[in-house]
């Protein structure tokens, strides 16, 4: 809407008061739920810098700007409340003043300076890559019409990677002292530590790679904070894969494709996590092994994780896929029972809190999918011992995760048990209760019952029982044979993982 | 503005929906999450509860006490239940940078395919740049049937906690709570007799309250069992 006139100019004090008037207002007349997400999120400003024309290509002084945090919620506003806000304008005292809704400048790439003022984002031409359908998609509004005041805006300045400072989005909570250290991620410590000591050594690219959270993240920002407490002026950045997706589109949208490349090819250290969200995105692969290329000539080091390894990354060219295991290739596994006590007392250290090995046990013994689970599970715990003021003993931690636990113990029955080894190993349940001792049936019958003494609290006559009623020495046979392969048998180590997994997730 | 008033009219209560007036009783989850989600140091939240739990009162709560000042903390709650449909990255695009994001009823978009990566890189960009977030849906994570498990992950990582439906002698001193709130006395009488007679559920017994409050304004009268009876028709 173009209130004409421009003559009576508000200042930021008036404004602040006018504001204020309007979303009390707004807030009386809306349900609090839409004022909450429509209204309570914008901010006012003044903007005289921005230069709109009409239709006709006349000037119009445009006054004050309404910043919503996206383009979504900009659209919306401008929509369904523009009209009504504008109308508050004016009864509020405003004077003749025009009244815009624009979307908060998105976060600036990495490689690009933020150059244009907050609130003045141009809405880029699309390009037709990764991500722009969804940006192009409809936002379910019926569509706009003309809008009568068009935006002119300057090109925002792409500003050589020298020119500002640079955002290596490294947790420095994230180091190698807080990193407990298990069997399950010895090797990976190990190389990660060799990394820092030897970047753009012969572990380069240094690929790590295991399930949802056991640490890969920690030890890519490890490996970087030791890089930069070493050579502070180290160029180390670490960004989500997800990120290097929207940096490059940004970077096609703005023509600014070149400054991408010299960016991400002149830092001294990469590390890009989770990489199997690459798949499917053709040209950021294209893009990134290019980068990929550049750098390892140059000897620069990369870290990258992913949930799997390289050769099992679905959707990702297969050359990316040979590059990745040129350097060292490692494991993160699920973190074993002592493990993960040492972790809870560690987190529980690191928060200032007392918990008891007992404790720190109970825990342990209950979430064995993985080390943010545990963390999740020990923040509760502490919340409600913080809430409630009392000391943490297993009452307060059954309490606190009364849901949980109920959960896991309907996961862990014997049947439930007996049913997931089953569908493992592709048998009957028939066949795993019956009396056939051919070793295709009675290991993973052996298995069973060990994960039953292991996962529940049942005592061995009733395992026995609950297996074709077999006696409790059977039993105790079958849990002893087990841990012994399960240190010889590196399938028997692998399946039984699997299960445990499987069965506490 | 017609149309404003309408809806308005709808859910006036909630629009003094704080953390002064939210009903929790000590040693109840709702009282926990109450203290939880006043602390404004912790950076995720999940909060899951059935229907009538004050779910949404909690949420409604949290943004008031955010955005005290003008242009303050900014704050973003989002419906999910009403913007499922929406494009995901187009929805929660650069809401990282507001110091708090509300999001409501996330078993909405939970299972969703298209929700499953924005809503992860979402999680990742608010852990980055260190936005509060909480998030609020009916059941824990682990029944929510999420599709990626690194989200899924993400969902247990912090601090969650169940809301039980309010017990009837709780769901009477909320309703005499929140009558008092709005200046009407509503004696034990009054208040099990709707407590009998009307679904026990909190939304459902406000929006009788909220009645009752129109009428007896209205009218000038006092919330008597005979003028109560009349209004609701039970």
């Amino acid at each position: 809407m173009n209130l004409t006139g421009g003559e009576q100019l508000i200042d930021e004090s008036a404004l602040e008061g006018v504001w204020a008037d309007c979303t009390k207002q707004l807030s009386d007349e809306l349900p609090a739920q839409q004022f909450n997400t429509w209204i309570r999120p914008l901010r006012a400003q003044l903007f005289d810098a921005y230069v709109d024309v009409d239709l006709n290509g006349a000037g119009v002084p445009q006054r004050v700007q309404l910043v919503a945090p996206n383009r979504f919620i900009e659209d919306w506003v401008q929509n369904k409340f523009l009209t009504r806000i504008e109308q508050l304008f004016v009864q509020f005292g405003a004077g003749q003043c025009t009244v815009a809704v624009v979307s908060q400048s998105e976060k600036a790439p990495v490689f690009k300076a933020s150059a244009a003022p907050k609130g003045n984002t141009a809405r880029p031409v699309l390009n037709s890559v990764e991500s722009v359908a969804e940006q192009q998609s409809s936002s379910g509004f019926a569509p706009q019409e003309t809008p009568v005041i068009q935006r002119i805006q300057a090109p925002a300045i792409i500003t050589s990677a020298a020119e500002h400072s640079l955002k290596s989005n490294l947790n420095s909570a994230f180091t190698f002292d807080s990193f407990v250290e298990g069997k399950s991620n010895q090797l990976a410590l190990a190389a990660a530590q060799q990394v820092a000591e030897n970047p753009g050594g012969s572990y380069n690219p240094l690929f790590i790679y295991g399930g949802v959270g056991l640490g890969k993240t920690h030890l890519m920002h490890a490996v970087g904070n030791a890089l930069r407490m070493r050579k502070p002026d180290a160029k180390i950045v670490y960004l989500h894969s997800e990120r290097f997706v929207a940096d490059m589109v940004k970077a096609l949208q703005l023509k600014a494709i070149d400054e991408f490349k010299q960016f991400y090819r002149s830092v001294d250290a990469l590390l890009i996590d989770d990489i199997q969200f690459f798949a499917g995105k053709e040209r950021s692969q294209e893009e990134f092994f290019h980068t990929y290329n550049a750098l390892l000539e140059r000897g620069q080091q990369m870290i990258l994780t992913c949930d799997r390894y390289p050769k099992e990354i679905n959707g990702v060219e297969e050359r990316l896929k040979s590059r990745f295991g040129w350097g060292l290739t490692v494991a993160v596994e699920p973190p074993e029972l002592e493990t993960r006590v040492a972790i809870l007392i560690n987190k529980a250290e690191q928060a200032g809190i007392e918990l008891s090995r007992d404790a720190a046990f109970f825990i342990a013994q209950r979430i064995r999918s993985n080390v943010r689970e545990l963390e999740g599970a020990l923040k509760r715990v502490m919340a409600h011992a913080q809430f409630s003021g009392r000391v943490i003993d297993i009452d307060l931690i059954r309490e606190s995760l009364k849901d949980l636990l109920a959960l896991q113990d309907k996961l862990v029955t014997i049947d439930n048990i007996q049913r997931v080894v089953a569908d493992y190993y592709k048998l009957k349940m028939s066949d795993l209760l019956s009396k056939r001792r051919s070793r295709s049936v009675a290991r993973p019958r052996q298995i069973a019952m060990a994960l039953a003494k292991d996962l529940t609290n049942y005592s061995l006559p009733e395992i026995g029982e609950s297996f074709g009623g077999r006696d409790h020495t059977t039993v105790l046979h079958a849990c002893r044979k087990v841990k012994e392969l399960e240190a010889t048998d590196r399938d028997v180590e692998r399946d039984l993982k699997n299960l445990y997994r499987t069965l506490s997730n | 503005m017609n149309e404003f008033q309408q809806l308005s009219l709808a859910i006036k209560l909630d629009n003094q929906a704080t953390f002064d007036n939210f009903y929790a009783p000590t040693g109840t989850p709702q009282h926990l999450a109450k203290m939880l989600l006043q602390d404004e140091g912790k950076q995720y939240a999940y909060v899951c509860g059935s229907s009538g739990t004050g779910l949404s009162h909690l949420m409604q709560a949290v943004c008031q006490q955010h955005s005290t000042g003008l242009n303050n903390g900014a704050a973003v709650y989002l419906p999910l239940k009403e913007l499922c449909d929406y494009p995901a990255g187009q929805v929660l695009e650069g809401l990282e940078s507001s110091d708090l994001v509300c999001l409501d009823d996330l078993d909405q978009v939970a299972g969703r395919e298209e929700w499953q990566a924005p809503l992860f890189n979402f999680f990742n960009r608010c852990s980055e740049s260190g936005t509060r977030l909480l998030i609020t849906a009916h059941t824990l994570p682990d029944y929510l049937e999420v599709l990626l498990d690194d989200l899924l992950s993400r969902l247990k990582s912090g601090i969650s906690l169940q809301l039980m439906d309010y017990k009837d002698a709780d769901l009477r001193r909320l309703l005499q709570h929140r009558a008092s709130g709005l200046g009407l006395y509503l004696s034990d009488e009054v208040a099990r007799f709707l407590l009998h007679r009307l679904p026990r559920n909190s939304h459902l017994l406000m929006d009788a309250l909220e009645k009752l409050d129109a009428v007896s304004l209205r009218e000038q009268r006092r919330l008597t069992l005979p003028f109560v009876k009349t209004v609701l028709g039970i």
